[in-house]
């Protein structure tokens, strides 16, 4: 699997040198329409992570985590993951420290490590994805999308805890 | 978002200037710089890979990738735009093979496609399967797991993948459903 990447790269390179194009010239173009891409995410991304650093700084999100774990308990999802789930749909940075923290405390190969893991690795920052793809449109009613996401991935999340508990 | 925005900002404000008046301003400022190295470290990612996709494009090579998928994606997103059929087609095989920062650029290439034409189901559609992580092989989870001295790091990897598929089938059902009552 770590030579997927490699094959992949050099199979385009080469593609393309075969096919006669100028390969620098082209590299750079795309380049340059990564740097005009992220210039348009800048906005967004500033004001979203204000957002979440008052959230958490305000000690809101250790309100809201201490009034969910009993809900989240009787779901069968361990209290210690009760941040992760609440912060990955937020910030993803955020949350792989947190699952680090995780991690190290209990053991990689703990219960709720691997709970921990396989959430983390089968969902999505849900609303920095939803900034970044909506950036330049006029689309309007997000809430139905972005709700369904966000209860999909609490139900995969309840299927991860039972899941890890048998494999 | 705009609602979300709004009320969690004064609510966190509000806790904030009772708890701890000074660190508002502080908290802000942090989250700016958050949000600078954020882009900073996209750029790197976006540079690489739309780089390549550049080369990709003007080799050929995406447009022959996506008349295999081009009929699986007409049919699920139903667009019959060349241009966005395309972006879709490139940005679920690089999902699928869990290059998540080469199917990004794809995704807003093809969501800004589909605005031409007014698409707004297959906007929202693509956010939702994107939104739910169809990444196949949770790389950067596995590689944590080995340097904190994992038995077996890769383990997870079965797990994962049902929960994958899961949370995106989960999710698109919610959606086609929600978008049926919705009207």
């Amino acid at each position: 699997m770590a030579l997927t990447v490699p094959v992949i790269f050099i199979f385009v390179f080469a593609f393309a040198v075969i096919k006669k194009v100028n390969v620098y010239n082209c590299f750079t173009e795309g380049i340059h329409e990564a740097l005009k891409f992220t210039v348009s995410l800048l906005p967004c991304l500033a004001a979203i992570f204000m957002m979440c650093a008052l959230f958490e700084q305000s000690g809101l999100a250790d309100r809201l985590c201490k009034l969910l774990s009993p809900v989240f308990g009787f779901l069968g999802i361990p209290p210690e993951l009760t941040k992760l789930v609440l912060i990955k749909p937020f910030s993803g940075s955020g949350s792989l420290a947190y699952l680090n923290g995780i991690i190290k405390q209990y053991g990689a190969d703990s219960y709720v490590a691997r709970c921990a893991c396989v959430c983390f690795g089968s969902s999505e920052t849900v609303f920095y994805i939803s900034a970044v793809y909506f950036a330049g449109v006029k689309v309007k009613k997000l809430a139905l999308p972005v709700i369904c996401v966000l209860a999909a991935t609490f139900i995969s999340t309840i299927v991860a805890c039972l899941i890890c508990r048998i494999m | 978002m705009n609602v979300i925005f709004t009320v969690v900002f004064i609510a966190s404000m509000i806790a904030i200037a009772i708890a701890a008046p000074e660190n508002l301003l502080s908290s802000l400022l942090g989250g700016a710089r958050d949000a600078a190295e954020m882009a900073l470290t996209l750029f790197c990612i976006y540079a690489v890979w739309m780089g390549l996709s550049a080369l990709a494009e003007k080799s050929g090579l995406s447009k022959g990738m996506a008349k295999f998928l081009k009929p699986v994606s007409r049919r699920i997103f139903k667009t019959d735009s060349d241009a966005a059929n395309e972006c879709l087609a490139m940005n679920i095989s690089c999902n699928l093979l869990g290059l998540g920062g080469a199917a990004t650029p794809y995704a807003v290439k093809a969501i800004g496609e589909l605005e031409k034409q007014k698409n707004s189901f297959a906007q929202k559609l693509l956010f939702v399967i994107n939104a739910t992580s169809i990444q196949i092989l949770p790389t950067t989870v596995i590689a944590l797991r080995a340097s904190a001295g994992s038995a077996a790091a890769s383990d997870i990897f079965l797990p994962s993948l049902i929960c994958t598929f899961v949370s995106t089938a989960a999710a698109v059902l919610l959606f086609l459903i929600g978008n049926r009552i919705w009207r």
